[in-house]
């Protein structure tokens, strides 16, 4: 371009630059290092593509695509519905999703505190379940009142969760038994036990379900009349962001919470630089406990009242997607989160609207958990093609 | 139609010439050898011996040049088109199945058929044993088996393979004298059987013991190619080693004040193995003093430094820092208690890559209250510290103090260790291998930082695999082989040959 | 007591042969812990084909069983495909990739079965592949001996198929080329990869070998349980069982079959007990302990041979030829 080029040619040359096969082959070296929008793009890409296949899938079993998404988010109170039933509104829908989220997001917040130091937590289902357990025993079939019973449910499952972590870490440290070997063992261990008991004392004949826990344990409010309509109010919710926010400040802030990550990212750094790799694995798995322990609280004693025996809570596993899906930083977490137990959620009004069953969006799902899976070979295959690029760019002299 | 060549001989490699990035590793190199002889490469670490076999072998291509096999000429996109030839190499760290016995790990991949005939390979192995003198049983899982004979049963993967041609890196570098003499008289056995025999080796002795010829490389370049039995261990020496002095540096003369490292017979065996890595080592070194370890790498003077330091446990033997016996202390408490510590391994050990460049910087001093209120790090301090740091070692990096490491180029990510390290202005600096791979500005500003340390007063201990470096730097010389401490002198009474001979196994009367 | 140790049989080698799939997946190098999805994917398959057929031909269900085995095995290698893929191929986490195979099978099993029944076979759209039982029979004479006669009664013919696959899976891992080279890649993948095995051809085949083998257990233990493909009582853990089993078996064949069967006694033996006159608990409640056990004694016996834990040297760690 001259200097005497005018203000206007060259504004315009601006914008088609990034359209002209040097100024993309540029952009997308300099994207490629930007391992921030790469953490952003990939997940999108992967849910992008989700909906893509998940479209044609609606289409072909015969209903319309567009129609079914939009109505799948709209069940879950993300978008608004054209009508509402007597005492319902897209706030109380939303408020639902909360509800159902809330621990979700507890067990991906597990999952990635676990992994800031290089441990897989696949054992959240069966902390959930003893600490669901135990905390309906102890506290949600008493009769204490709703402001003592509702803390101590929160610190039991918390501690109990803790020393389920805690125990997995040491077990992993003394006697070299991989972590994820003890999930599986615990998960089951944990639910066939629990079982027992529930068959044995707790078992409602009717609902082949665990009676129901008392409403002043409970960490969700149900039925609150707000302005015509009624909603719940998931206690546990609010809790989540406390918990979200102290586990961030802690991971990012404190020199404990970098020296865990610091075990995560480089162990053999790590031990050179004088910090204890033992005690922070067990600390990350104690932390990670504690977390799942919340999720089962607000699970069994939260989103539902009762406990299905002989199931182990998909929550646990999803999160695991979900934490893949979110790249391990909260607000990606929570995003994430929302986003599978919207589908989830909104299935039931997506069924009632489209005629396309509760199936769909858990088939989605999996497929886009799948799609996510991807992202670790999508990156690496970027960096590869952009080292070429830029191999090429340079040879041209054009960087 | 060509005439064949003159089988005299079996490889040729002509102007061979190899580069990776940065560096020229082989450089017009051409080596002829016979067939039936035993042919040494002998130069120091980076001379380029091993690049230059790794093509003969297969897992490189050369750059500019031929390879001539039998007469013909050649090109090698694998090993397994190398191996086609009859070319079999036992590398430095063996390619063996743990679980496995010696037969299913010989007859791997040379199965000859779907089904695993165990019984025929075993017999086949104990021919093989009987006819070279190699003993071994085709049952005993490797596990099991010494490091000398795991050694031998990949003598017998070549074998098997029916190698006229078997390539043989390092290959002392493991064993005891015992099992050295054993090795050599398995080459002879194996020389006699007609097989011809590559040896990249550092280890003089050796080659006058063995060797028909010997190809001397340095820095890339081919020096000489010698007749073992006309030249001595010393004359080998003095070419292998030549006058390689980048630049001078000036140096203060040596004001030497109280002991602050001791080590008193330190000794170190490593979980599994038989040979010890580190025998019985002893020296001192005081303030104001740059101790300088010197020797060919994998005889143990790297882990003498984590020794030192910590990571490495259960050595036997003293180790006394300022008058305190600290062998049992944690390597957190050693830091404390003065001790910094530039290792070797820029990216797995001193770096977290893909953390900031202020925390790296700041790594060590993280639990100290300069960084530290209550629970929570003071990341404005962090910040001011690392910036400090960033500024006087000059380290440059994309976006300041908060570019994450692994971006950075190698020598600044050196320059903010060497910073950290000295910043933390312990007792005793422990530098290894300091400017590997630096241009040679860097090279120039870390050899003043290292003596403007001990102009100050700090103990240095110094351990490099660059003759240059330790020349240029060293107070005092110890010389390492097989891992003790052979000689112990002041820099100002020995010169480059003399330290090449030492580090070469050639001994005070040789 | 009878029906214990013919129960035994009747589950627990259906486990066997998933568990040796998880075996020949893990010994080259994969963790698998998607051998739940790849039994379900299995099943899925051989449920479908056994219903068309069996409605085309009105052949019965025990002599449908074999086709729907065979097509078991190949939804299940098929599905196990994408594992491979993913943790051959593509570099993704093994751990991360199995349990999303889970989830998928899970969600794509549950959503085909209705699908297909309402659109294809149009009899709406109900979650079930009706299958019926599978054929047994009882060798007489031998089967009237107290006590052990019980392994000789109620033989179900997919026992005898599970039997000699074991013992084709035992020699291919153990006496073969094939066998010897997977093992390498498990152990050590650069041993292998500089004798010239290619390490990422081994690994996929070993994963879809897992998934056939999976497929063919899981479709076992359809017509065992529920005499139906039903995605939502299909999946009961029993994947993890396997899983619990081949390392309580340290990843060998034979002590695999002991731990397999084992679990299975234990499972059937507190079934029978809960049912004695005098216990006054129901068998659902006694079996829940007992189904707890399996995994407790995995966990105790790594606790205490932790001194040999046996799992193969490279489990779990991605191959890249690259780095030398």
């Amino acid at each position: 371009m001259a200097k005497s080029d005018t203000k206007g040619k060259r504004f315009l040359n601006a914008i088609i630059y990034p359209f002209t096969r040097n100024g993309a082959r540029i952009n997308f070296v300099k994207l490629s290092k930007n391992r921030t929008a790469l953490a952003f793009l990939l997940p999108i890409c992967a849910i992008l593509l989700s909906f893509v296949l998940g479209s044609i899938i609606l289409a072909i079993i015969g209903a319309q695509p567009g129609k079914a998404i939009l109505s799948m988010f709209q069940g879950a109170g993300i978008l608004a519905k054209s009508r509402y039933g007597g005492g319902q509104s897209q706030f109380s829908d939303f408020m639902m999703l909360l509800n159902n989220a809330t621990p979700l997001v507890f067990a991906s917040l597990a999952v990635s505190v676990a992994l800031s130091a290089g441990m897989f937590n696949i054992g959240i289902s069966g902390v959930m379940i003893l600490s669901g357990f135990i905390s309906s025993v102890l506290i949600g079939y008493s009769s204490l009142p709703h402001y003592v019973a509702r803390p101590l449910v929160i610190i039991i499952s918390a501690i109990l969760g803790l020393l389920a972590g805690s125990l997995v870490g040491y077990l992993k440290f003394k006697f070299n038994i991989n972590e994820v070997v003890q999930a599986i063992m615990f998960n089951y261990t944990f639910m066939y036990l629990s079982n027992y008991f529930i068959y044995r004392y707790f078992i409602n004949p009717i609902t082949r379900s665990s009676n129901i826990v008392s409403d002043e344990a409970r960490l969700t409010l149900t039925d609150i009349q707000v302005g015509g309509v009624k909603i719940v109010i998931p206690l546990g919710f609010i809790l989540l962001i406390v918990v979200a926010v102290l586990v961030y400040i802690f991971l990012t802030r404190t020199k404990d919470g970098f020296e865990l990550r610091a075990v995560g990212l480089n162990a053999r750094c790590a031990e050179y630089v004088g910090i204890s790799v033992k005690k922070n694995i067990i600390l990350a798995m104690a932390l990670s406990g504690a977390l799942a322990g919340l999720a089962g609280a607000t699970y069994y004693l939260g989103a539902t009242n009762t406990i299905k025996p002989e199931v182990l809570p998909s929550t646990g596993f999803d999160a695991i997607a979900v934490c893949l899906l979110g790249g391990s930083h909260p607000i990606g977490i929570f995003l994430s989160s929302l986003l599978i137990s919207g589908m989830t959620t909104g299935g039931a009004y997506m069924q009632a609207r489209v005629g396309v069953s509760t199936q769909v969006p858990s088939l989605i799902i999996g497929i886009m958990l799948t799609f996510a899976a991807c992202t670790a070979f999508m990156r690496y295959y970027i960096q590869k093609v952009s080292l070429n690029i830029e191999d090429n760019l340079k040879k041209e002299g054009l960087l | 139609m060509e005439e064949k060549k003159n089988s005299e001989y079996i490889i040729e490699m002509k102007h061979i010439t190899k580069r990776f990035p940065g560096i020229v590793a082989n450089d017009d190199v051409s080596i002829s050898v016979k067939k039936g002889e035993i042919y040494a490469l002998l130069g120091e670490n980076g001379a380029g011996k091993s690049t230059l076999m790794s093509m003969l072998f297969g897992l490189y291509e050369p750059d500019e040049g031929e390879i001539y096999i039998r007469g013909e000429k050649v090109k090698f996109k694998s090993p397994n088109d190398a191996s086609a030839l009859g070319i079999g190499m036992v590398h430095q760290h063996f390619k063996l199945v743990e679980p496995f016995t010696v037969a299913e790990n010989v007859v791997l991949g040379m199965e000859g058929g779907m089904f695993v005939d165990l019984k025929t390979a075993s017999q086949k192995i104990t021919e093989l044993s009987k006819q070279y003198g190699l003993e071994v049983n085709p049952n005993d899982k490797i596990k099991d088996l010494p490091v000398c004979i795991r050694q031998r049963v990949e003598i017998f993967k070549m074998l098997y393979r029916d190698a006229e041609i078997l390539i043989f890196d390092e290959p002392t570098a493991v064993l005891t004298p015992q099992e050295i003499e054993m090795l050599l008289n398995i080459l002879e056995n194996l020389r006699k059987a007609g097989k011809t025999i590559l040896l990249i080796t550092h280890k003089l002795e050796e080659i006058k013991k063995v060797a028909d010829r010997c190809a001397i490389l340095r820095q890339g370049k081919l020096i000489d190619v010698v007749e073992t039995k006309d030249v001595s261990t010393s004359d080998m020496a003095s070419k292998m080693v030549g006058h390689t002095v980048l630049f001078n540096i000036d140096k203060k003369p040596i004001q030497i004040g109280k002991t602050v490292l001791s080590l008193k017979n330190v000794s170190y065996k490593k979980k599994g193995e038989s040979v010890y890595r580190v025998k019985d080592v002893s020296f001192d070194v005081h303030e104001g003093e740059v101790f300088a370890i010197a020797g060919v790498s994998g005889n143990g003077q790297m882990e003498i430094a984590d020794i030192i330091s910590g990571i490495i446990k259960g050595a036997t033997g003293n180790i006394i820092l300022d008058g305190e016996e600290i062998s049992t202390l944690t390597i957190d408490e050693r830091i404390k208690k003065g001790i910094s510590y530039v290792p070797e391994d820029r990216h797995a050990v001193a770096l977290v890559l893909d953390e900031s460049l202020e925390n790296n910087i700041a790594l060590k001093k993280m639990d100290t209250v300069q960084f530290l209120k209550g629970l929570f790090l003071k990341k404005s301090e962090i910040s001011k510290y690392s910036d400090m740091i960033i500024d006087k070692y000059d380290v440059r990096s994309g976006q300041g103090r908060s570019t994450i490491v692994r971006s950075m180029s190698g020598g600044n990510q050196q320059k903010a260790i060497i910073g950290r390290e000295i910043e933390l202005d312990a007792k005793l600096l422990i530098f290894v291998q300091p400017t590997r791979g630096l241009d040679v500005g860097a090279i120039e500003n870390i050899w003043k930082l290292i003596l403007k340390e001990r102009d100050r007063g700090k103990a240095v201990l110094l351990i490099s695999l660059e003759l240059d470096e330790i020349m240029n730097l060293a107070d005092t010389v110890g010389v390492i082989y097989n891992g003790h401490i052979d000689k112990i002198a002041k820099r100002s009474d020995l010169d480059e040959m003399t330290i090449g001979a030492y580090m070469m196994g050639v001994k005070a009367n040789g | 007591m009878n029906t214990v140790l013919s129960s035994t049989l009747a589950f627990g080698l259906p486990l066997f042969i998933i568990a040796i799939g998880g075996i020949f997946s893990e010994r080259s190098g994969v963790t698998n812990l998607a051998l739940e999805g790849f039994m379900g994917a299995g099943a899925f398959t051989g449920a479908l084909f056994a219903v068309i057929i069996m409605s085309k031909t009105g052949w019965s269900s025990a002599n449908v069983m074999w086709f729907a085995i065979l097509f078991a095995a190949l939804g299940g290698a098929i599905f196990s495909a994408i594992h491979a893929v993913l943790c051959v191929y593509l570099r993704a986490d093994m751990v991360i990739s199995g349990v999303v195979m889970n989830i998928l099978s899970t969600a794509l099993t549950a959503f085909l079965v209705t699908t297909i029944n309402e659109k294809a076979f149009k009899i709406g759209a109900t979650g079930k592949f009706h299958i019926g039982v599978a054929g047994k029979f009882t060798i007489p004479g031998i089967s009237k001996i107290p006590f052990l006669g019980g392994l000789f009664t109620d033989i179900y013919y997919y026992e005898l198929l599970i039997i000699v696959l074991a013992i084709i899976m035992y020699v291919l891992l153990y006496k073969t080329r094939y066998g010897l080279r997977l093992r390498a890649c498990g152990e050590f993948p650069q041993a292998a990869d500089s004798a010239g095995v290619n390490v990422y051809h081994i690994r996929f085949s070993a994963v879809l070998i897992s998934g056939a083998l999976s497929g063919i257990g899981g479709m076992c233990l359809a017509y065992y349980l529920i005499t139906q493909f039903d995605a939502n009582l299909f999946y009961l853990g029993y994947g993890y069982l396997s899983i619990s089993a081949l390392i309580f078996g340290s990843w060998k064949i034979l002590p695999t079959l002991g731990a397999c069967l084992l679990f299975s006694f234990v499972k059937y033996f507190a079934l029978w007990f809960a049912s004695l006159p005098g216990i006054n608990l129901s068998s659902v409640v006694t079996s829940t302990v007992f189904q707890a056990l399996p995994y407790i004694i995995t966990l105790v016996a790594l606790i205490f041979f932790s001194k040999s834990n046996a799992s193969p040297g490279a489990l779990g760690e991605i191959y890249d030829k690259g780095k030398r």
